[in-house]
């Protein structure tokens, strides 16, 4: 007895499929959709917080504020110098967390002797370095740099020294059997195959390294982003203050977006080929 | 002179513990400038941990190993690993120039010499990433001639690679050896291989002792095809089943 059997419809193929799409559920399914519809429900919800409570200003109100500060002449000064100060503390942080990581990764006596000392800086929050920057410096800049340098440099180091204890044992091998002098070695073995930590270190350092600046202005006086945000703060003026915050936060989203990811994307290219 | 003299060479894995175990044991032998010298053995005999310790990348428990070049300073020396073990991050051209001594004139022309003999001259600035597995490895193989050794190590170099590659690269090693003459120390598991390319053969047996050390008096260039080739091959395979069955009844009596 013989059966037949019902054709199996072909499958298609990617191509095909692509083809088959139309380019608006395309756009509404892309990454960059999901970021906008983020970024919406952020301000629908912030919106409707405004709207329920009257503590909470509004974006209308924040951007009036801005506006106002920005035609009193006060944000570019106070800008500029909470860049500075937190510039200079980050670049110090991934300076010294990425040389002291190094170390740790390499050295057993190196990890020994930097651990617990890492370990208690990791603990201490942003809020109590800023207090004692400003007992030991003052209301200078150097209380707001300490205090950014402060509170980065330890996630530098842990991210850093976790990539160098990464590193593959076959390299490593490969340049002890060739004798790689030591300083070659870091520059084109180590800091490469560490580049993906160093990138988090640096992100980490500058995300929670704003918060020691802002916080060191703000106890410590002097100008800056901080001080002004606490001066708005202690006039009872919340659109003032939350103009203040949204201009700092935005200018550290577009610094990671347009300036880290650009970078990190352009150190990693060696890892799109591929033969 | 010999490059290389290894005497009563023994290797014990955990020492001063349960777990300790001996890999290599009593070994002594040397190896003449220019000449190429396999080690062939089951697989758990202390091959590669013989060419690790003449590395440097593995201490030895007891015995003396010595290395001299021909200038009578400090040894050079490559090393061909199982895997190409390049940087990923660097070039093809950076990848050779990571293990040079110096960046002159002289050294980057030899790079590029070496390079062009494994026929990759056109590839100096790919990434790894961006090159065949035994294009890679032809990289690992022109890095470790371009240093100029006074001994080249090489492990297994083919052992990865789909036997139509692995024979085009053994050809390639052979050319590029005739030219160059550096004494070459290669560990391989493949008897066939190990007479296509060897001077002399260092039979190791399981336990990490010397079994028996043949002298490979054969014309080159060598091909596999050669009848006296083929013949020598049966000839040493024999040998190394002796080898086999004689540990295997002597573990079978203990």
């Amino acid at each position: 007895m013989s059966t037949t059997m019902a054709p199996v419809k072909a499958r298609r193929s990617t191509t095909e499929k692509d083809k088959a799409t139309p380019a608006w559920q395309k756009r509404l399914t892309s990454d960059r959709a999901a970021r906008v519809a983020a970024l919406l429900s952020f301000f629908v919800f912030w919106v409707l917080m405004s709207a329920l409570f009257a503590r909470v200003p509004g974006p209308v109100e924040v951007v009036q504020r801005l506006a106002d500060e920005f035609s009193r002449g006060e944000v570019f000064g106070n800008f500029g110098l909470t860049l500075y100060r937190f510039g200079v503390g980050v670049a110090l942080a991934a300076v010294v967390g990425i040389a002291i990581g190094v170390i740790m990764g390499l050295s057993q006596l190196g990890r020994a002797f930097f651990e617990s000392p890492v370990l208690v800086a990791l603990s201490i929050p942003a809020i109590i370095w800023s207090f004692l920057t400003v007992m030991w410096f003052g209301f200078g800049d150097l209380s707001p740099i300490i205090t950014t340098f402060l509170t980065s440099v330890p996630f530098v180091i842990v991210n850093v020294a976790q990539g160098v204890r990464g590193v593959s044992r076959d390299l490593r091998d490969m340049s002890t059997t060739y004798k790689v002098p030591l300083s070659r070695r870091i520059k084109d073995l180590v800091l490469p195959a560490v580049t993906g930590y160093v990138a988090a270190g640096i992100r980490f350092a500058i995300i929670i390294g704003w918060n020691g600046v802002l916080l060191a202005e703000w106890f410590g006086g002097g100008g800056g982003v901080g001080y002004r945000a606490r001066w708005w703060y202690d006039a009872n003026r919340f659109g003032g203050f939350a103009a203040w915050v949204v201009l700092f936060v935005g200018f550290i989203v577009l610094l990671d977006r347009f300036v880290l990811d650009r970078a990190i994307r352009r150190a990693f290219r060696w890892r799109d080929a591929s033969a | 002179m010999a490059v290389l003299t290894i005497k009563n060479l023994a290797k014990t894995f955990n020492v001063g513990t349960p777990k300790a175990s001996r890999v290599l044991d009593d070994i002594s032998f040397d190896v003449r400038g220019g000449t190429f010298v396999s080690i062939v053995g089951p697989s758990g005999c202390g091959k590669s941990t013989l060419l690790n310790i003449i590395s440097g990348v593995e201490e030895h428990t007891s015995g003396d190993i010595s290395l001299t070049s021909d200038a009578g300073g400090p040894a050079r020396m490559g090393y061909v690993f199982q895997d190409p073990r390049l940087l990923p991050w660097r070039s093809v051209m950076k990848n050779m120039m990571y293990v040079q001594d110096d960046r002159s004139e002289a050294t980057v022309s030899r790079a590029k010499k070496y390079l062009d003999m494994v026929g990759l001259a056109k590839n100096a600035d790919f990434f790894p990433g961006q090159l065949s597995g035994g294009m890679q490895q032809r990289v690992g193989i022109a890095r470790a001639f371009a240093v100029e050794p006074d001994l080249l190590l090489m492990d297994e170099p083919f052992s990865h690679l789909d036997a139509i590659t692995a024979r085009g690269l053994r050809a390639q090693l052979q050319d590029i050896w005739a030219q160059s003459k550096k004494t070459v120390v290669f560990v391989t598991h493949d008897v066939v291989e190990a007479v296509e390319l060897s001077d002399r053969i260092i039979v190791l047996q399981p336990g990490g002792r010397i079994y028996e050390d043949i002298t490979i008096d054969l014309p080159r260039p060598r091909r596999q095809t050669d009848p006296t080739v083929a013949t020598l091959q049966a000839e040493v395979l024999g040998r190394l089943e002796t080898m086999k069955a004689m540990s295997r009844t002597a573990s079978a009596v203990a």
